[in-house]
């Protein structure tokens, strides 16, 4: 993966993220009926052998989070993170269970996976439309634990160096955050903005 | 008023989805993914099918497949969060009544239903 990418190349990457994000906060806010509020995409190369916890709040923060990985002619992992403090709001609100019920607890880890679903279906769907392209989507995935870990645990597939598009959302009423991550595979980003300069 | 058979591995869509359809009096049936499915749809023959379509041991792709090759008479909506125009292209081809995506609005969901019924 080349380390001096053009800024041009990462306004691309940002741009059509961003698109996809709108999609997804459009589906979001219909399926909790509050108002989403985005920040801007960020993107960034993380060198995962130097990337250590007490640097950044959202990656060393504990969360409940959904990925699903993507196979195309790009392929990775999208993710939606949950801090902690978030999970149980949203779950109390998409379920109607009160704090504390057994019933809140098994109910948990279903609606974090099918929130995530909808989102990151939203995010790659729209780039896979954009683009013209089709991607297949692995079994969404739920595990827990800080952002740094995860990306670690993904050194296998990305060797050391990954490229981390991210945005925060928040669904205002709830006061629930959240974090939109998509890794990709080496060789995969020269292909992703080789595509979207076609468009 | 109809037998559906909702199929969805997850148990907060099947929630979801069945409580929208029991609210119009349609019979229900629940399948968590496609190999449940197709055992109720042959012995229960119902007169919907809705289909998610990631879900483990046989995913909505292989069940719309198998349900050709078996000739189940029943129409199948396909019920996912994948918003891609390929897919829905796919599913169509393989047979799909009709396509709709979640998250679940009742709005958006019953007229589909209603015009693949009355088909």
């Amino acid at each position: 993966m080349p380390e001096d990418i053009k800024s041009e190349d990462i306004d691309a990457i940002k741009e059509i993220l961003n698109i996809g994000i709108g999609r997804s906060a459009q589906m979001l806010n219909c399926f909790t009926k509050s108002h989403i509020t985005l920040s801007i995409p960020e993107v960034r190369i993380f060198d995962t052998e130097n990337l250590k916890k007490g640097n950044e709040k959202y990656l060393d923060e504990e969360s409940a989070a959904v990925r699903l990985e993507f196979m195309g002619i790009f392929s990775g992992i999208t993710a939606v993170a949950f801090p902690k403090d978030s999970v149980a709001k949203l779950v109390m609100a998409m379920t109607g269970e009160a704090a504390g019920t057994p019933e809140l607890d098994s109910l948990r880890i279903e609606t974090l996976k099918e929130v995530g679903n909808i989102i990151i279906n939203g995010v790659m769907g729209s780039i896979s439309n954009i683009l013209k392209t089709h991607l297949n989507y692995a079994i969404p995935y739920y595990e827990e634990g800080s952002i740094i870990d995860m990306i670690k645990a993904e050194k296998k597939i990305y060797d050391n160096k990954v490229l981390m598009a991210m945005a925060c959302f928040t669904i205002k009423d709830l006061n629930v955050e959240g974090n939109i991550f998509m890794l990709l595979e080496l060789g995969s980003l020269e292909i992703l903005i080789e595509n979207i300069n076609k468009i | 008023m109809a037998l559906i058979l909702v199929t969805d591995d997850s148990f907060f869509q099947r929630k979801i989805i069945t409580s929208v359809l029991a609210e119009e009096g349609h019979d229900l049936m629940e399948a968590t993914n496609g190999r449940e499915a197709l055992l109720i749809a042959e012995r229960k023959n119902p007169d919907l099918i809705l289909l998610d379509l990631l879900m483990p041991d046989m995913d909505g792709f292989q069940f719309l497949e198998a349900a050709r090759e078996k000739k189940i008479s029943a129409p199948v909506i396909v019920l996912t969060s994948d918003i891609q125009d390929t897919t829905k292209g796919m599913c169509l081809k393989l047979g799909a009544a009709g396509f709709v995506n979640k998250p679940v609005e009742k709005e958006k969901l019953l007229p589909v239903i209603n015009r693949v019924l009355s088909e």
